[in-house]
C-alpha cells in the first residue's frame, strides 16, 4: 500500500469517525449537561430574539472596542474566509468532493484560490507570532492554541508544496498528495478534541448569551 | 471648588473601616477539607450554560480590553478570562465530556493555586460584567467569576476583610455594626422629624429593604425614599432586618435572601423595594426566584428604577432643579446585571437637568472600581485607584460638574477615589435629588 493509497483509505476512514464521533459526542455531553430552570421573571420578553440577535451582533466588533482589536478582527474574518475559500474552491479539490459527496460545484481560477490559501497562511502565521509575543495572549494560551494552529498550517503548505509539485527529497508527487491527505487527516482527528470545536460552539454559546441577557434586559 | 461630598457620617464610616481585616479569624479546617469544600462548590454550580462558555473560549484576549483593571495597568494577569483558570481544570477533569481524556493531561487544583486566585477575582475584579458584553463568543466570564468566589470563600481564603464582614453577619447578626436596633433608631428620628417611617407592618403592599451603608454613610437615601413613598401614598413598612442583604458569605446571601422573600410574602407585599444598594438588586430581582426554586410573587424594584418609573408614569410630579450638567453612573449590577437603563434617566430629564453621558454608558458602563465587596480590601486600594482613572477622565470628558447614580456603594467608592485623586467633583444620589424636588 502506497502512502496516497493509504491516506485516501484507511487513515481517511479513521480520521472520518474520530471526527464525526468525537464532534457528536462533544455536543451531545455539552448540550445534554443539565441545565438550571430560571424562574425570574424576565424583564424583556423574546428571549429566542435576543439570542438569534447576539449570533449576528457578537459578529461585529463591539463600538468601545472597535479601535483596540482592528487586526484581530478584521484577520479573523480574512482568514475563514480565505480558509474556506482555498478549500471549497479550489479546483483540484472538487474531484475528492464529488467523489465523497456525490456532487460537486463550480470552482474559482487556480490563481484566486491560490492566492486565499497564502493569504490564510501569512494570516496564521501572523496569529502565531502574536500570540507567542503579546503578553495577554502568552498568559491565556495553552497547548491547544498551539497544536490547533500548527495541525491548521500543515495542510496549507503540504497543499502548497503537492500542488507546486517542489518534490523535496526527491519525493514524488503521490507520495507529496499522501502527505497532503494525511495532514488533513490530523486535523480531523484533533479537530473535536480542541478549541477548533468553536465551529460548532460559537453559535450556540452566543445564541444562550443573547437570551440571558435579554431576559436581564440587556441586549448583548 | 468644593469638596467632593461633605458628609461626615460617610468619613466616620470610612474611618471605622480601617483594620477591619485583622478582626477575621484564621482558617480553622485542614487544608485537604477546604481544598475538597471548594471542588464541591464548583461542581455543584457548573452546568451546561457555563460548559458552552468554557468549551467555547478561543483565548483571544478580548476580555481583557475590557477590564478596567488591566487597561488602567496593562498587567496580563488581570485578563478577565484567566481568573478562572482553577474552575476551567475542575471542569476539564471532572464534568466536561472530554474528561475521560483531558483528566490525564490536566492537574488537579491545588489549594495554593486557588490561594494565589485571590488577588485575582477579589481585587482585581468586582464582577462588573463588561467582558460579558465585549466577549465574541459570548462568554458570560463574571458569573464563573462568581463561582470562583464562593469556591474561595468555601476553602477560607476570603480576603481578611471580607472574611471580617461575613463573620460578623454570622455570629452577630449586624453589618459594619448595623442591625436592628440602628434601623429602628434612625427609623423613629425620622419620623420624629416628620418623614413617617412604619417599620415592621404585619401587612403591606409595599416592603422596603435599607443597608448598612446607608445608615452607616448616606441615611439621606432613607429619608429621601420614604418621603417619595409617602408622597405616592403607598402602604408601606421598612423591614428592619434588612440590612443582612448586604452578605459578604454567599450562604448567608442565600439564607437572607430567603428570609426576604418569606417575610415580604408573610406581608402580602406586591412590591419589594431595594434601596440604593447594587449588590440587592440581582440578589433579589432574578437570584431569589433561582434559590426558591419558584417565581417570586412579587415585583422587585430597585429604587431608581422605581422612582424613574413612578416619574415616567406621571404618578410622581417633580419640580425643575436648579440648572445643571450632570452625567449618570449606571451602577453595574442594576444596568448591566439588571437591565435598569431608561428609568434613572427620565427622572434626570423630568428634574430639567442636562445630561452629559459618559462615553461608555448604560450597558458598557466602566464600574467605580469597588464594586463586590472590593472597596473593603486595604491591600487593593492602589489598583482601587489605578482604575478608577478611568471613571475621573470619562467623567471630566463630558464637561459634567455633578455625578448622579442610583447606588450608595458606587458613591462610596466616587468619595474613596476623588479622596485619593484630589480630584473634585459631586456625586448625587438619585433618589435624594427626586425627594428634594417633589412639587
Amino acid at each position: 500500500m502506497t502512502i496516497l493509497e493509504f491516506a485516501r483509505g484507511p487513515a481517511f476512514q479513521v480520521a472520518l469517525t474520530v471526527f464525526a464521533f468525537g464532534v457528536m459526542w462533544r455536543l451531545a455531553g455539552i448540550f445534554l449537561m443539565m441545565r438550571r430552570h430560571d424562574f425570574s421573571k424576565p424583564r424583556k420578553h423574546s428571549l429566542v430574539a435576543g439570542g438569534v440577535r447576539a449570533m449576528a451582533m457578537r459578529s461585529l466588533p463591539p463600538h468601545e472596542l472597535e479601535k483596540k482589536i482592528v487586526f484581530q478582527h478584521v484577520s479573523g474574518y480574512a482568514w475563514h474566509l480565505t480558509f474556506f475559500v482555498s478549500i471549497l474552491f479550489f479546483a483540484p479539490h472538487i474531484p475528492f468532493f464529488k467523489q465523497f459527496l456525490g456532487f460537486g460545484w463550480p470552482t474559482l481560477p487556480n490563481v484566486i484560490a491560490l492566492l486565499s490559501g497564502a493569504v490564510a497562511l501569512s494570516i496564521l502565521l501572523a496569529l502565531v507570532w502574536r500570540r507567542a509575543t503579546r503578553p495577554v495572549l502568552r498568559h491565556i494560551s495553552s497547548i491547544d492554541d498551539y497544536i490547533s494552529i500548527l495541525l491548521t498550517i500543515l495542510p496549507l503548505v503540504t497543499g502548497f508544496v503537492t500542488y507546486a509539485r517542489v518534490m523535496p527529497f526527491g519525493l514524488r508527487y503521490e507520495t507529496l498528495l499522501g502527505f497532503h491527505i494525511l495532514s488533513v487527516c490530523v486535523l480531523m482527528v484533533w479537530f473535536p478534541f480542541g478549541k477548533l470545536m468553536h465551529l460548532f460552539l460559537a453559535f450556540p454559546a452566543r445564541f444562550q448569551a443573547g437570551a440571558l441577557l435579554r431576559r436581564k434586559g440587556v441586549e448583548a | 471648588m468644593s469638596a467632593i461630598i461633605q458628609n461626615p457620617a460617610l468619613d466616620q464610616f470610612r474611618a471605622g473601616l480601617a483594620g477591619l481585616g485583622g478582626r477575621a479569624s484564621k482558617a480553622k479546617s485542614t487544608d485537604g477539607e477546604r481544598l475538597e469544600r471548594a471542588k464541591q462548590v464548583m461542581l455543584r454550580e457548573l452546568d451546561g450554560s457555563h460548559a458552552a462558555y468554557l468549551e467555547t473560549c478561543l483565548h483571544c484576549g478580548m476580555c481583557a480590553e475590557a477590564c478596567h483593571f488591566y487597561l488602567t495597568t496593562e498587567e496580563a494577569k488581570y485578563t478577565p478570562i484567566s481568573k478562572v483558570e482553577p474552575l476551567k481544570k475542575v471542569y476539564r477533569r471532572e464534568l466536561g465530556p472530554m474528561r475521560w481524556l483531558r483528566s490525564l493531561v490536566t492537574p488537579d487544583i491545588t489549594l495554593e493555586e486557588l490561594e494565589s486566585y485571590q488577588e485575582l477575582v477579589f481585587d482585581a475584579c468586582t464582577e462588573c460584567g463588561r467582558c460579558d458584553l465585549m466577549c465574541p463568543m459570548g462568554l458570560q466570564i463574571s458569573p464563573m467569576i462568581g463561582i470562583m468566589r464562593r469556591a474561595l470563600a468555601a476553602a477560607e481564603l476570603l480576603p481578611p476583610e471580607l472574611a471580617a464582614v461575613a463573620e460578623e453577619q454570622k455570629t452577630k447578626g449586624t453589618v459594619f455594626g448595623v442591625g436592628r436596633e440602628q434601623v429602628l433608631a434612625l427609623a423613629a428620628e425620622l419620623t420624629a422629624k416628620g418623614v413617617k417611617v412604619p417599620v415592621d407592618q404585619p401587612r403591606a403592599g409595599l416592603v422596603l429593604l435599607t443597608s448598612a451603608i446607608d445608615l452607616k454613610a448616606f441615611p439621606g437615601s432613607l429619608e429621601a425614599t420614604a418621603k417619595i413613598l409617602n408622597r405616592l401614598g403607598y402602604e408601606w413598612t421598612l423591614l428592619s432586618n434588612s440590612v443582612e442583604l448586604l452578605g459578604t458569605g454567599e450562604s448567608l446571601k442565600e439564607l437572607n435572601v430567603r428570609r426576604i422573600v418569606e417575610d415580604a410574602i408573610a406581608r402580602e407585599a406586591k412590591i419589594v423595594l431595594l434601596p440604593e444598594c447594587g449588590h440587592a438588586y440581582p440578589a433579589l430581582r432574578f437570584d431569589a426566584a433561582h434559590m426558591i426554586g419558584e417565581p417570586v410573587p412579587f415585583e422587585v424594584y430597585s429604587i431608581a428604577e422605581f422612582v424613574g418609573k413612578a416619574v415616567q408614569q406621571g404618578k410622581l410630579k417633580v419640580k425643575k432643579a436648579a440648572a445643571a450638567k450632570v452625567t449618570y453612573h449606571d451602577p453595574c449590577k442594576q444596568g448591566r446585571h439588571g437591565g435598569v437603563f431608561d428609568e434613572p434617566r427620565a427622572a434626570i430629564a423630568a428634574l430639567g437637568l442636562e445630561l452629559k453621558e459618559m462615553e461608555s454608558h448604560a450597558k458598557t458602563n466602566y464600574c467605580c472600581g469597588g464594586g463586590g465587596g472590593q472597596f473593603l480590601i486595604e491591600r487593593a486600594a492602589p489598583l482601587r485607584a489605578k482604575a478608577f482613572e478611568i471613571k475621573m477622565h470619562e467623567v471630566d470628558a463630558t464637561g459634567a460638574g455633578t455625578v448622579v447614580t442610583g447606588c450608595n456603594s458606587c458613591r462610596l467608592n466616587y468619595a474613596n477615589g476623588a479622596a485619593n485623586a484630589n480630584w473634585h467633583k459631586n456625586v448625587q444620589s438619585l433618589v435624594e435629588l427626586v425627594a428634594a424636588n417633589l412639587e
